[in-house]
């Protein structure tokens, strides 16, 4: 028997669990085939291991029981119909990477991402609540002066629901939302076709006035500027011309 | 892969760690289930490109340790009896190895138990496992050695039929 220091069971299992490095393994290696005792209770502690997966590993082959599928089957129903998180991701990418969309001139990188975030946040807003049938407001269009009035108290500016008649989109409320703490304005409206738009509002803090820029992924189109102190983005699921003259429209309404 | 088939596809297992936990399986799909729910729930914690296992795991770990801390404390044996039925119903090569395992596991303080399974039966690294349990590496190790040893101990008593073999140190 060599002498060394003796195998401790910390070292013996990190050997059995294959977490030791090339030359620790070796060691052990020259002290198993030395020692039998050690040998045998590595032997032993190999057996506990292939005891558990006897015992239990049949478990994975079973086909799962009917209470898990429905609970998956429900977590299915709360997703969104299009997958939201690539679109608004496709979108920070568009605007960041330039890609066959508006970069911000002589922008600093982390205000583009600042403004790529906004973005995210407004479309994200869009695609979570203008799928909703029985709760696509937080607060009617028969109420508006008071939606109009508390959003305006809560984002410390003057908000306002842009009149958008004249392109055939009527106000059916608004809401209050949170991005990262802060809070921000959602209006939507709705045409007859019943295709919706949602117009975004957050205080601009750090992001400087910008004009008209455009972003779209997945179907879904975003126009946005900053106006300070606001910052606007109009988000919907319509060709890029349409909602050019929507925001258009919106913003001479605002101004 | 769309978040929910990854998920999905963790279910057998989360399924084959929680029986081994808890020692029943109506308990375990329970826990399963409420891992389950907590996870759609929280599905964009999860970052894309990384694998779910472990993430879920960790949910699993700690819906486990909400319960234990909530309910009044459970017997989590499984009779003789019992194993003997559960068993008949398997493909076990071995019913008695099978029995002498869950009651070694139930032997284990709980933290012991569950190293030993997230290590030896599910596979995790130590690095995973301190992950999953919120604890240091370190901690794993000998938590490991110590539930093996006692494992091991209870197993050859099993075999062998003699008093506990003197520690090996």
């Amino acid at each position: 028997m060599t002498s060394g220091r003796a195998v401790s069971d910390i070292e013996l299992n990190a050997y059995l669990d294959g977490e030791l490095g090339a030359e620790e393994r070796r060691v052990i290696e020259a002290r198993l085939s030395e020692d039998a005792a050690l040998a045998e209770r590595m032997a032993q502690l190999r057996r506990i291991n292939e005891q558990l997966r006897a015992r239990y590993d049949p478990i994975v082959a079973e086909p799962l029981p009917a209470s898990l599928e429905a609970a998956l089957r429900r977590g299915r129903a709360w997703q969104r119909p299009r997958p939201w998180m690539q679109i608004a991701a496709a979108i920070v990418l568009l605007m960041i990477g330039g890609a066959g969309g508006y970069v911000l001139r002589g922008a600093a990188l982390s205000e583009q991402i600042e403004s790529a975030s906004f973005v995210q946040d407004a479309v994200g807003a869009h695609a979570v609540y203008s799928v909703e049938v029985r709760h696509p407001v937080e607060v009617a269009a028969s109420e508006e002066d008071h939606l109009v009035k508390w959003l305006t108290k809560r984002i410390g500016a003057e908000i306002r629901a842009p009149d958008l008649g004249t392109l055939d989109f009527r106000l059916m409320g608004g809401r209050l939302l949170a991005a990262e703490g802060q809070p921000a304005a959602q209006f939507m409206y709705e045409d007859k076709r019943g295709r919706r738009l949602t117009l975004y509002v957050r205080q601009a803090d750090k992001m400087e006035n910008t004009a008209f820029q455009f972003a779209e992924a997945g179907g879904v189109s975003a126009f946005y500027w900053i106006d300070r102190p606001l910052a606007y983005a109009i988000a919907a699921e319509l060709p890029r011309e349409e909602l050019l003259a929507v925001s258009r429209l919106v913003y001479e309404q605002l101004d | 892969m769309d978040r929910r088939e990854a998920i999905a596809a963790e279910l057998p297992r989360l399924r084959r760690y929680a029986r081994a936990l808890v020692g029943e399986q109506g308990d375990a799909d329970d826990l399963v289930q409420e891992c389950l729910v907590r996870a759609l729930r929280r599905h964009r914690q999860w970052r894309r490109g990384e694998s779910p296992r472990k993430w879920l795991f960790a949910i699993l770990h700690n819906v486990y340790v909400d319960g234990v801390r909530r309910r009044a404390k459970r017997p989590g044996h499984v009779t003789l009896e019992d194993a003997g039925e559960a068993l008949g119903s398997r493909d076990s090569l071995d019913p008695a190895m099978g029995i002498d395992i869950e009651r070694g596991l139930r032997v284990l303080s709980e933290e012991q138990r569950q190293t030993v399974l997230l290590v030896g039966l599910e596979g995790l690294s130590y690095a995973e496992t301190a992950d999953i349990l919120g604890v240091p590496i370190g901690t794993v190790m000998s938590r490991l050695a110590r539930g093996r040893e006692r494992l091991r101990q209870h197993l050859q008593q099993g075999l062998d039929h003699r008093p506990p073999l003197t520690r090996i140190k």
